[in-house]
């Protein structure tokens, strides 16, 4: 049963679909794994995608772009203020809601944007349905953390009105752990993940606990004001200067030719990821002039550092904010289609000297890609209700751990079983003692972060017999919903049991 | 490496671990998943523990797996191989059905190992050749047990599978005991998983019905393809392998049809004797009863309810009544009262007008004209109104005699005057009324065209359609527009004034008219019999019109008749004679005639009473 999912974002869509146990990005009929999110309304017809983008120069009033940051606000928001301040398109008030204005046509006409969202989604819905040679409706559908309940609702309605049926709407950073299966081989085992995802407009960092094969956001952060768009611009700027120095024109008051320098920018930015220098090249820029540069990636870098710097900055002040330090993640996840650029990455590495980072898959296609391994899973299953969407689950709020000794005599604490593990838990330990002595002693305790350990219980094997060898003892921990600890362990020579429960305090 | 524990220590508990803090997760990930199925189904047991428990269960299955030795397996004969229990070949005779894939192959890796030829070669033992080994039956065992296909098959047939079906006897005793071992039996039939249970006597009517909607539509899995008596591969030709196919599909249906029968026997006598079915059939009947009872005794409320109004209806109407008859006679007293003080005015008046009349010796000298006078003062007493008379006698006693003669004349020329009016106008009343009379009733061919032969025709039509026919006066008329020469068209109405008037004739009149009748058939008819035309009047008509010689037939006559025609068919030989001497005073020839009278009366009546409905319909 094939399902898909759907990476609705700022500046481009993406969509993936399930297949026989795969996510895969398909291409839509353009050619391109990723579709613009913007819709071009002309007077016979509305165009979605990169020929909308392209017709963008000739036509910018009647094209809607970052739908998305609008969708589902209220017109006073200051968000719909400075979309509204920043887009070509006339953006009006009614009732309490924003409406665009096209006039496209003969007459004006007004058009909500959860209707341009639908268009976006009707587009997505078909380039996988070309792809299945079937039709498919279920679908999950990614969006960003710190979306209001309106927003959800109103991104869950443009869905359903293009024919979609949402299984479920799931966040993007958990997508993108998704996608590259984190914590999703076994349940056991506990690391923090840092999402780094820069699209086209925001910015958006997410230090996420996985514990037990959940995911748990413990801190995010969002910029709207960087994002690749903020290169894209510093580079068109760059150029214009480039233009006017060459020509002595200003073009920079010239909306048309700003915006056919933005997009050569866009395309020379891209082929800098890639490449060491870029042409570019535009036709009949300002009166009948045409404008050819070349850029090298050195000079992009030396153009963007400030933004890289900008971009880079939240991550420190977010895992400090998570009560972690760099050292304590374990993983690093690129996301959205400015993470591509190799000087970010290598300034991320920096960052995180010892950890995963990981890029393999296309960033921008991510969030996508885990989307519809997420599809798959919901795909078929009976009574898929909203209130899965945010579950609270029990968790135990301390590390239980067992003191040992190292070789020197020092003491040493083993985590048995570690904190915001979700209840009930069980882990299996084999710890391992000195044979010559006659006796066993395991000392249970428990840790809140960064305490001292609180002693909880302790456990004694007496009158063993002296051996050679280690001893070795089975220990099962249990921890039961309310925070109880069982600990049963076994000394596998012997077969002699210790058995102790550990109540929880009332909380 | 875990540390050494002191002298003299225990294993402890100190204090209390933290309680559990709730958190949001992500809804995302397998993990995600299994946790919510796991909530969703209240199992508090975690996921790692359930699988690990499914896996240690496995385990220990194929650890406790015992496997029983065949006694026999030794001297088994591998050409006869469908005829012995594979399970007991493979040591699994305690497991049957129940034994997993799993098992089965386990148990066969158990006893290859220790009966195959080779190995028994190398123990010294003498092996059979070839097929005929008993080693044959254990791969012919594990060849059936390991296709699912086959294994099915055997399973079907299974021979220590107790096909028996408890009988009503033993059913009606205790039922659970009888029945539920033998419904559990059977269930493993069933293509359904999770077979109902019987349950016990406290289950609920939904329970028990679904039970018995189950076994009703039972869907056995169990088929007798393991029985065929002729082997498929064996057949030589395609056409004897199809017949064989004929042979074996046949039989395998029969069978089927055997097994059906044996599970439809068997709920059926589970039905009949479930005490539970009894109970609620029982249940039902009562609540029928309080309902209908409850019906019934709503409606005789309701009844009574309706006569206690009508009784206050006609109570009221009945007191209305009275009111109004109260009211009437008072109002008729009322009326007398006043009567009777007119009446004694009027005396009172007309005393004064004699009186009067007398002290003027009534206006004249002589004897005579006083008479005369005296006689029309009377008159005028008599005709006078009170007014008139109080006027006059004002008159006269104001008056002097001349004038009070000459107005007691002027009063009696007056009343004569009206007299005279009155004697005229009643004169023309009784001359108008004689006209009238005469002109609807009139004699023979009088007034609207009747004339001898219409006359006949209708008295004919009037004995002919005795009072009590259905639309009598209609089917007269019908008949006789029908039946006349004349052209006249004749309403009902028309008909029954004739008939009237006809009956009000004098019988003169009648003798006459049936006279000219019976001439006028004479002239017409000499030579034919007497036949019911002429006879029919005499029924109805006093005076006979038919020859005297046949009496008219009395009521008693008539049901003997009737009687005799009954008791003697027409089969019976000289049934005339019979019946004539079944009614006293009449002979064979009477009999015949008054049957035949009968006859033609009886078609009559129908064809007219068809045309009439004939008409009614258009």
């Amino acid at each position: 049963m094939a399902a898909i999912g759907v990476h609705f974002g700022y500046t481009c869509a993406c969509v993936a679909i399930f297949k026989d146990g795969r996510a895969d990005v398909v291409a839509n009929d353009a050619g391109d794994r990723v579709t613009p999110a913007v819709v071009g309304y002309r007077d016979t017809e509305q165009i979605v995608g990169i020929a909308a983008k392209q017709g963008q120069v000739r036509n910018a009033a009647n094209t809607v772009v970052k739908v998305k940051q609008v969708l589902g606000r209220s017109f006073s928001d200051p968000e719909t203020q400075s979309h509204s301040a920043r887009t070509k398109c006339r953006v009006v008030n009614r009732d309490e809601k924003p409406y665009y204005e096209i006039t496209a046509g003969e007459q004006t006409q007004l058009i909500a944007p959860e209707d341009v969202a639908k268009l976006i989604f009707y587009k997505m819905k078909e380039t996988a349905q070309s792809a299945l040679g079937a039709d498919v409706r279920d679908a999950v559908i990614t969006v960003p953390f710190e979306f209001a309940q309106a927003q959800k609702q109103a991104l869950r309605d443009a869905a359903e009105a293009a024919g979609f049926h949402v299984l479920r709407l799931i966040h993007e950073p958990a997508a993108a752990l998704l996608s590259y299966n984190i914590g999703q081989e076994s349940s056991s085992g506990k690391s923090h993940v840092l999402v780094y995802k820069l699209g086209g407009t925001s910015l958006s960092v997410t230090v996420l606990q996985v514990s037990g094969g959940m995911y748990r956001v413990l801190s995010t952060h969002t910029d709207h004001s960087i994002g690749g768009e903020s290169f894209t611009q510093a580079l068109a700027q760059h150029l214009a200067s480039e233009f006017k120095r060459t020509f002595k024109h200003d073009v920079s008051s010239n909306a048309r030719a700003m915006l056919k320098l933005m997009n050569g920018a866009d395309m020379a930015k891209h082929s800098l990821s890639s490449l060491g220098s870029a042409n570019c090249f535009v036709d009949s820029l300002h009166d009948g002039i045409d404008f050819d540069c070349n850029v090298s990636r050195a000079r992009f870098e030396l153009l963007c550092s400030a933004l890289f710097n900008r971009s880079i900055s939240p991550i420190r002040a977010l895992v400090e904010q998570s009560g972690l330090s760099p050292s304590s993640i374990n993983t690093v996840v690129l996301c959205g289609g400015s993470a591509r650029i190799p000087r970010l990455q290598q300034m991320i590495r920096e960052m995180f000297p010892d950890v995963d980072l990981l890029t393999s898959a296309p960033p921008d296609e991510v969030i996508a890609v885990g989307a519809a391994l997420q599809a798959g899973l919901l795909v078929g299953r009976e009574g898929l209700g909203p209130e899965d969407e945010s579950v609270t689950v029990d968790v135990s709020p301390a590390d239980i751990l067992v003191k040992e000794v190292d070789e020197s005599g020092a003491e040493l604490f083993t985590v048995l079983l570690p904190s915001g593990t979700p209840l009930p838990a069980r882990r299996h330990h084999v710890l391992s003692g000195p044979g010559h002595s006659s006796s066993l002693c395991l000392e249970i305790y428990q840790r809140f972060v960064s305490e001292h350990p609180e002693k909880l219980s302790k456990m004694v094997f007496q009158e063993l017999q002296p051996s050679e060898e280690q001893r070795h003892v089975d220990a099962v921990v249990t921890m039961k919903r309310d925070g109880s600890v069982h600990v049963s362990c076994v000394e596998q020579v012997t077969g002699r049991s210790e058995v102790v429960t550990i109540l929880a305090a009332a909380s | 490496m875990l540390p050494e524990a002191q002298d003299g220590e225990e294993t402890t508990v100190f204090a209390a671990a933290a309680a559990s803090v709730q958190v949001q997760v992500e809804p995302v990930g397998r993990w995600f998943e299994a946790f919510v199925k796991r909530r969703s189904r209240n199992v508090s047991a975690s996921f790692q523990e359930l699988e690990e428990e499914e896996e240690s269960s496995e385990e220990s299955e194929d650890e406790e797996l015992q496997l029983e030795e065949h006694p026999l397996l030794r001297t088994l004969d591998p050409k006869d191989w469908k005829n012995q229990d594979h399970y007991a070949v493979l040591g699994l005779p305690h497991l049957r059905y129940k034994a997993t894939q799993k098992q089965i192959k386990a148990a066969h890796k158990a006893i290859v190992l220790k009966h195959h030829p080779d190995k028994r070669k190398a123990a010294g033992e003498q092996i059979v050749e070839g097929d005929n080994d008993y080693f044959t039956c254990i791969t012919k065992a594990i060849e059936v047990l390991s296709d699912p296909v086959k294994r099915r098959a055997f399973d079907s047939v299974d021979p220590t599978f107790d096909n028996a079906v408890p009988s009503k006897g033993e059913g009606k005793e205790n039922f659970f005991q009888v029945f539920a071992p033998v419904f559990e039996r059977n269930a493993r039939w069933s293509s359904k998983k999770l077979v109902p249970s019987l349950g016990s006597l406290d289950s609920t009517f939904e329970d028990v019905d679904n039970f018995y909607s189950f076994w009703y539509n039972f869907d056995s899995w169990r088929e007798f393809s393991y029985l065929d008596e002729e082997e498929k591969e064996k057949a030589e030709c395609r056409d004897e392998r199809r017949w064989i196919e004929k042979q074996n599909r046949a039989s395998r249906a029969q069978r089927k049809k055997e097994e059906m029968n044996r599970i439809r026997t068997l709920v059926d006598t589970a039905y009949s004797c479930d005490p539970r079915i009894k109970k609620f059939k029982e249940e039902e009947k009562a609540r029928k009863e309080s309902e209908k009872k409850a019906k019934a005794e709503a409606k005789k409320r309701e009844q009574e309810e309706r006569e206690r109004v009508r009784q206050a209806e006609l109570e009221a109407a009945r007191l209305a009544k009275e009111k109004e008859e109260e009211e009437a006679k008072q109002a008729a007293q009322q009326a007398k009262k006043e009567k009777d003080i007119q009446k004694k005015a009027i005396k009172k008046e007309r005393q004064k007008l004699r009186t009067t009349c007398k002290t003027w010796n009534y206006f004249s000298d002589n004897e005579a004209d006083s008479v005369k006078m005296m006689e029309e003062v009377e008159k005028l007493c008599d005709r006078l109104e009170l007014t008139s008379l109080q006027s006059l006698n004002e008159i006269l006693a104001s008056a002097s005699k001349d004038d009070s003669k000459a107005a007691v004349d002027k009063q009696v020329q007056e009343v004569n005057a009206q007299l005279q009016r009155e004697k005229e106008a009643e004169v023309l009343a009784r001359q108008a009324a004689r006209g009238a009379e005469q002109a609807s009733g009139g004699g023979g061919g009088g007034g609207k065209g009747w004339n001898e032969e219409d006359l006949q025709l209708l008295i004919k039509a009037v004995n002919l359609f005795p009072a009590g026919t259905n639309a009598r006066w209609e089917v007269i008329a019908n008949y006789m527009n029908l039946h006349s020469t004349s052209g006249m068209k004749r309403t009902a109405k028309d008909v029954i004034n004739k008939a009237k008037n006809l009956q009000r004739l004098d019988p003169v009149q009648k003798d006459e008219i049936n006279k000219k009748a019976f001439e006028k058939f004479k002239k017409e008819h000499t030579s034919v019999a007497p036949s019911i035309d002429n006879a029919m009047p005499s029924e109805r008509f006093d005076a006979s019109a038919s020859e005297g010689s046949a009496a008219p037939w009395t009521t008693e006559e008539q049901k003997l008749l009737e009687q005799a025609l009954k008791t003697y068919p027409v089969s019976t030989p000289e049934r005339w004679e019979k019946i004539a001497a079944a009614v006293p005073g009449r002979n064979k020839k009477d009999c015949m005639k008054r049957y035949k009278e009968l006859v033609e009366m009886v078609k009559a009546k129908k064809a007219a009473q068809e045309q009439v409905a004939g008409k009614n319909k258009k």
